[in-house]
C-alpha cells in the first residue's frame, strides 16, 4: 500500500452511520467517503530492480442534499493537497434522483515509496587513509 | 463523463499536414478515423472485463456489483463514433456510448449511457469499476501512433504519385 494513501485514509473523517434495510433506504443519513485504489499507472526500474511505481486511484464523496456543500468540498480538497500536493483532480460531480445523494469524485495518483531510495541515498564515503607524514 | 484525449509530438504530422493545403482536412479525418477505431476496441474490451455478480439488493452500508444483465446490455449496444465534427482545419470526434440508446432491463427501458455511468464511477450502491478512464490511459498512446501511422501512409501515398 503506498504511504501517500494510508495518509489519506487515515485523515478522512467518516460520518456515516448506515440504516439497517434493504433496497433504496440502505444509504448512510450523513455525508461518507468511498476510496478506492485501482490500477498502477507508471513505473520505475533501475538496475534490474523495481524502485517505484505509482498508482491511480480515486475518491468518491456522497453527501445528502440539505449538506453544506462548500465546507465539505473545500474540506475534502484541502486534504488531497496536503496528502499528494498537486496530483489530483475533480474528476466528475453526479446526483443520483434515486437516493437524493450528491456525488463528487475525485482522481488522485499515489507514490509507492520505497524504505530507502537508492538513488537518492547518499554516496557511500570513500575511505581515504591519510598519508602518512614523510 | 467525458475525457479529452491531446496527443503531443505530432509537429512533423502537422507540417506534413499544411503542406497538403486543401486535402489536409480528409487525411486528418481518415486519419482520427483509425484511432478512433482503436479507442472503441479497447473500451469494448474493457465493457467485456467488467465483473458481476447475480443480481441482490446491496447490503447496509455495502455496494453490490453489476448484475450479468446490465453487463450484457453494455456490450452489446457496443462503443460509436460520432459524426466528425470540422471545422476549419479542424477534425473533432467521439467515442462511446449513444445518449439515445435503450435497452430493456427487468421489462422496463433503460438508458444504456446511465449503466454505463454508473458502473464507471459507482453510485452509493454500485461498486466502482472505471473501465472508461483505463481504456482512455491504455489506449491512448495506441490511439496516437495509429494516427500516425494512418497520414504518414496517405501522404507517402500522395507525394509518391
Amino acid at each position: 500500500m503506498p504511504s501517500e494513501y494510508e495518509a489519506l485514509v487515515a485523515a478522512l473523517k467518516l460520518t456515516s452511520t448506515p440504516v439497517a434495510e434493504y433496497g433504496w433506504k440502505t444509504r448512510p443519513e450523513g455525508a461518507y467517503y468511498v476510496v478506492s485504489l485501482e490500477s498502477e499507472t507508471g513505473r520505475f526500474n533501475a538496475d534490474g530492480e523495481r524502485l517505484d511505481r505509482s498508482w491511480e486511484g480515486s475518491l468518491d464523496l456522497f453527501y445528502p442534499k440539505l449538506t453544506d456543500r462548500d465546507d465539505l468540498i473545500e474540506a475534502t480538497e484541502e486534504i488531497l493537497a496536503e496528502t499528494f500536493g498537486a496530483s489530483w483532480y475533480m474528476n466528475s460531480t453526479q446526483y443520483e434522483t434515486g437516493t437524493g445523494l450528491f456525488h463528487v469524485e475525485w482522481v488522485f495518483e499515489a507514490i509507492d515509496e520505497p524504505e530507502q531510495d537508492p538513488l537518492l541515498a547518499a554516496p557511500a564515503e570513500e575511505e581515504n587513509p591519510e598519508e602518512g607524514d614523510t | 463523463m467525458p475525457y479529452e484525449m491531446k496527443t503531443e509530438g505530432m509537429e512533423e504530422i502537422s507540417r506534413m499536414l499544411t503542406e497538403l493545403g486543401e486535402k489536409a482536412q480528409s487525411v486528418a479525418a481518415l486519419g482520427l478515423f483509425d484511432g478512433a477505431s482503436v479507442m472503441r476496441d479497447e473500451l469494448e474490451r474493457g465493457a467485456g472485463s467488467i465483473r458481476t455478480a447475480p443480481f441482490q439488493f446491496a447490503p447496509p452500508g455495502q455496494t453490490r456489483l453489476p448484475s450479468p444483465e446490465e453487463k450484457d446490455i453494455i456490450v452489446n449496444a457496443g462503443v460509436g463514433i460520432a459524426r466528425f465534427d470540422k471545422n476549419g482545419s479542424e477534425v473533432d470526434t467521439s467515442v462511446g456510448y449513444s445518449a439515445r440508446g435503450y435497452a430493456y432491463l427487468k421489462d422496463k427501458l433503460k438508458p444504456v449511457p446511465l449503466i454505463a455511468n454508473a458502473i464507471n464511477s459507482g453510485t452509493s450502491f454500485m461498486r466502482k469499476q472505471a473501465f472508461v478512464r483505463k481504456a482512455v490511459r491504455s489506449g491512448g498512446s495506441k490511439a496516437s501512433d495509429a494516427i500516425r501511422e494512418k497520414i504518414e501512409s496517405l501522404v507517402e501515398g500522395m507525394t509518391n504519385k
